[in-house]
């Protein structure tokens, strides 16, 4: 466990503050689909897996699952090779993280592309005239910081920058 | 385009035969009936007759969701199929819930359901894709294993979509057969994987990229945050010295056990499944992982039964807390300023029935071997194998060559027996096939069904036996549940009554999505003579009230209802849809699904009283815990009681006229009046 708490609470050169899942031993995703609820739920105000800007890949049998989210990376390629960057793709001064302005947004998905990750972290929202990039922007102007780290229910998910949790409740054994 | 808040919109008509699928409006049902299960009985009550049988392709595979489903609302992902069971004895109408993701799936696809009829000429499956169906062959698919079968569809149609499969057990139209999703999920309590099976239908898979939209954002957070105090805390695979799943299955496992727990179903906000990690496979997979709620705990220690806490049932304001929480370990500790704590909190030990030792590996290759087939784990854990064990300990099997020696302690002998039956394999696997409640009229239920076991013991009255019959058999061919007998037996007369009376009216058990809560008031004022009491029939009608809330808003057994939060229901709904529920609107609501379910029951399989007083009265005549046994007088006086308190006729048991209208059904009442079916 002090290896891991070694791993996160540090600040990246290569990563911006980040969403980040914690190995198992911290904390097991339960699989709920809460974060990519309530991501679209607060960026768009509806429920849809396609608006969500976080990602929970299901292990339908194994029920392990993968959450991908923006790492945030601090060279901003997606910024980079957007054709209308500081509108459509812009920079979070405070946070050194990119963001899209979806109504600048042409559609042209060259910030996708430029994405080095796979599954790719920029996705386009399909539920426009016009499809627009979405990426997560760490719920940048949530009083509350992200959505998907205040309610995650087994607190599987947390920022980089921050501390691995500790279990400060216990528990018991259950029923039956 | 106009939003419509909570619902998808319509529901997909796929009829098997002739390859076609129509769009049904969800507003040909809604808002007379608000979804889920509600939506589902009027469909059935409209298309599907007397005259059809299980198997036929007349009859109706009915899926449906709720408006909170897929709103982000905890406990939305529930859903529930419904449609004429061949597990139920007789062959009825009936229910059959799943969490999972398919159903929020579904939704995002642009559907809030589906029914699902006719027959395919060959074996097939499902594939809808953003309001697409198409029909494909699932020549590829037929044969294989549940988690095989997930993994094909996933191969093919890409890791995004959502299936619900059957296994070989369902595709040999073994009568308890289920239907399952993601997380081992199943509808498996009514054999309607058999009913896919009939229909030569493998699966349906989905791939949603639509969006439901919720009508109060703010309001959907503030739920996620408020019921049932949802637990928040980290979630580590816990290394343990071996099974501690509470007082009665507590055994060290050489080399430990790994366990955590994960949810259910679509953004819930609990998380109530246990998962065991690597565990042995009942297949050729090495390790699995594993997850159980209850009964399949004691597929790997049945010595003792499952005890009672009287909390588990009765609840005062200062101590009440979700079921969910009472498996995950997440329950607040009692609040002993209370001053019923101490009783609220007092343990009532199970009975000694000695069915088989702990044997981790055992009990995961069993539940594995369930998972894959496509079985109900309930049918094989608390039915099938407690009869070998209580039959050979009678020696009821003496003489019969079941081709392996009986003995429910090897894993070599539960791999054989499961075999044997999910393929239909010599007499004895097509017997078994029926299910207990048939398997043991056709070997001769005097003796295979009704054979006394003389090694059931009171822990409440140490030493005392309790005679039980081999097959655990109570009403419609369902095993004991929470009755006093059978599993879950500790529970006192106070708790079983009710639950028996639960039973009755309905066609399956019902201590899954409507497992018998009260106050603790009510217990005091009943437990001296629960037989005269209208306190019983009330607190009855009440948890069936909630049970149709429950499965049409939709919302789970495992966090409602909530007594002290009675309108829980009423805000989730307007959250999700934006239009403002009374209580007293969505009781009614409940209250007209529950009569549109009544009147199918008495429509097309004759139910009235005396039918339902007799399915259920014989398995009262042996002992709960403590020795009581149930007298015909006083439950006839109970079940008087119960129409009386419901405004049902009670010579027949069938609902009047006025009953009908008053809930804004005349049409059915008229129907039933031509049939005869309304008491005079």
């Amino acid at each position: 466990m002090e290896k891991i708490q070694e791993e996160y609470g540090k600040i990246s050169e290569k990563y911006c503050n980040h969403i980040v899942q914690y190995p198992p031993e911290v904390s097991l995703c339960a699989g709920c689909t809460s974060c990519e609820a309530v991501c679209a739920m607060v960026h768009d105000g509806a429920v849809s897996p396609s608006l969500s800007r976080i990602q929970l890949e299901r292990g339908t049998v194994s029920m392990i699952h993968t959450i991908h989210a923006c790492m945030q990376c601090r060279d901003h390629p997606c910024y980079s090779a957007c054709p209308k960057k500081d509108k459509a793709m812009c920079i979070d001064e405070k946070l050194g993280i990119a963001y899209v302005n979806q109504e600048e947004c042409v559609g042209c998905r060259l910030c996708v592309k430029a994405c080095p990750f796979e599954p790719k972290r920029i996705r386009m929202n399909l539920d426009k005239p016009r499809p627009k990039a979405i990426k997560c922007d760490m719920c940048r102007t949530r009083p509350n910081g992200p959505a998907c780290v205040e309610y995650c229910q087994v607190r599987c998910i947390g920022k980089s920058e921050d501390p691995v949790p500790v279990d400060d409740r216990g528990r018991t054994q259950g029923l039956f | 385009m106009e939003t419509i808040y909570g619902y998808a919109g319509k529901i997909a008509r796929i009829n098997l035969t002739d390859s076609t699928v129509t769009d049904v409006p969800i507003t040909n049902y809604v808002p007379k009936y608000v979804g889920g299960r509600s939506v589902a009985n009027r469909i059935f009550w409209e298309e599907v007759g007397p005259e059809v049988k299980a198997f036929d392709p007349e009859n109706k595979l009915i899926y449906m969701t709720g408006p909170t489903t897929a709103t982000g609302i905890p406990s939305g992902g529930r859903t529930v199929f419904t449609g004429l069971s061949p597990k139920t004895l007789p062959e009825q109408y009936t229910w059959s819930g799943m969490g999972g993701w398919f159903g929020s799936e579904l939704k995002f696809a642009g559907y809030d359901g589906l029914i699902i009829e006719g027959k395919a000429k060959e074996p097939t499956y499902i594939y809808i894709e953003d309001g697409k169906v198409q029909f494909l062959s699932a020549e590829k698919l037929w044969g294989q294993y549940v988690h095989e079968t997930q993994e094909m569809l996933e191969e093919i149609h890409g890791k995004d979509v959502k299936s619900i499969v059957i296994g070989p057990a369902g595709e040999n139209l073994v009568r308890f057969a289920s239907i399952t999703t993601a997380n081992d999920n199943a509808a498996a309590k009514a054999g309607f994987g058999a009913v896919m099976g009939s229909k030569n239908l493998k699966a349906v898979t989905v791939r949603g990229r639509g969006k439901i939209v919720p009508a109060d954002i703010p309001k959907v957070l503030e739920l996620r945050k408020t019921m049932n105090n949802p637990p928040m805390r980290l979630n580590p695979i816990l290394n343990l010295e071996g099974v501690e799943a509470g007082a009665n299955v507590n055994f060290k496992v050489p080399g430990g056990v790994k366990q955590a727990q994960v949810a259910c179903c679509y953004g819930c906000n609990q998380h109530c499944d246990r998962m065991f990690l690597d565990v042995k496979s009942g297949t050729s997979r090495k390790k699995k992982n594993r997850v159980e709620k209850c009964v399949g705990i004691f597929a790997m220690d049945f010595t003792e039964n499952c005890g009672w806490m009287p909390n588990q049932t009765f609840q005062t304001e200062q101590n009440h807390s979700a079921p969910c929480k009472t498996l995950s370990g997440d329950m607040e500790p009692p609040d002993m300023t209370d001053p019923y704590a101490k009783d609220l909190f007092n343990w009532r030990p199970a009975d000694t029935v000695n069915f088989w030792k702990g044997n981790y590996d055992k009990g995961n290759v069993m539940m594995d071997l369930c998972n894959q087939y496509g079985i109900d784990k309930w049918e094989v854990t608390v039915g099938l194998f407690p009869w070998f064990s209580m039959g050979q300990k009678e020696g009821v099997f003496e003489g019969m060559d079941f081709g392996m020696p009986i003995d429910v302690e090897s894993e070599e002998f539960v791999r054989y027996i499961l075999d044997m039956l999910v393929y239909r394999k010599g007499k004895y696997g097509d017997i078994l096939a029926e299910g207990m409640a048939r398997a043991v009229r056709i070997l001769g239920k005097e003796k295979y069904g009704d054979t006394i076991y003389h090694g059931r013991y009171s822990n409440v009255i140490p030493g005392k036996q309790l005679d039980i019959p081999i097959c655990m058999e109570t009403a419609w061919g369902e095993i004991f549940h929470w009755q006093g007998r059978g599993y879950q037996a500790a529970i006192d007369i106070t708790g079983w009554l009710p639950c028996s009376l639960q039973l009755m009216v309905s066609s399956r058990d019902t201590q899954t999505v409507a497992h018998f809560h009260s106050t603790w008031d009510y217990y005091l004022a009943v437990k001296d003579d629960p037989y005269h009491n209208r306190l019983v029939p009330q607190a009855v009608i009440e948890c069936e009230t909630r049970e149709d809330i429950k499965d049409s808003f939709t919302s789970c057994e495992w966090q409602a209802p909530d007594h002290y939060w009675p309108t829980m229901e009423c805000e989730m709904f307007e959250a999700a849809t934006g239009y403002p529920m009374t209580l007293e609107e969505m009781e009614e609501m409940a209250i007209r699904s529950r009569l549109t379910f009544r009147a199918i029951l008495i429509r097309n399989y004759g139910r009235d009283r005396e039918m339902e007083v007799n399915a259920v009265y014989p398995g009262l005549t042996y002992p709960d815990s403590v020795g009581l046994t149930a007298d015909w007088d006083d439950w006839n006086d109970l079940v008087d009681l119960y129409y009386e308190e419901r405004g049902w006729d009670k010579k027949t048991g069938w609902p009047t006229r006025e009953q009908y209208e008053k809930y804004g059904i005349k049409e059915i009442a008229d129907e039933l009046e031509a049939a005869g079916k309304l008491p005079g």
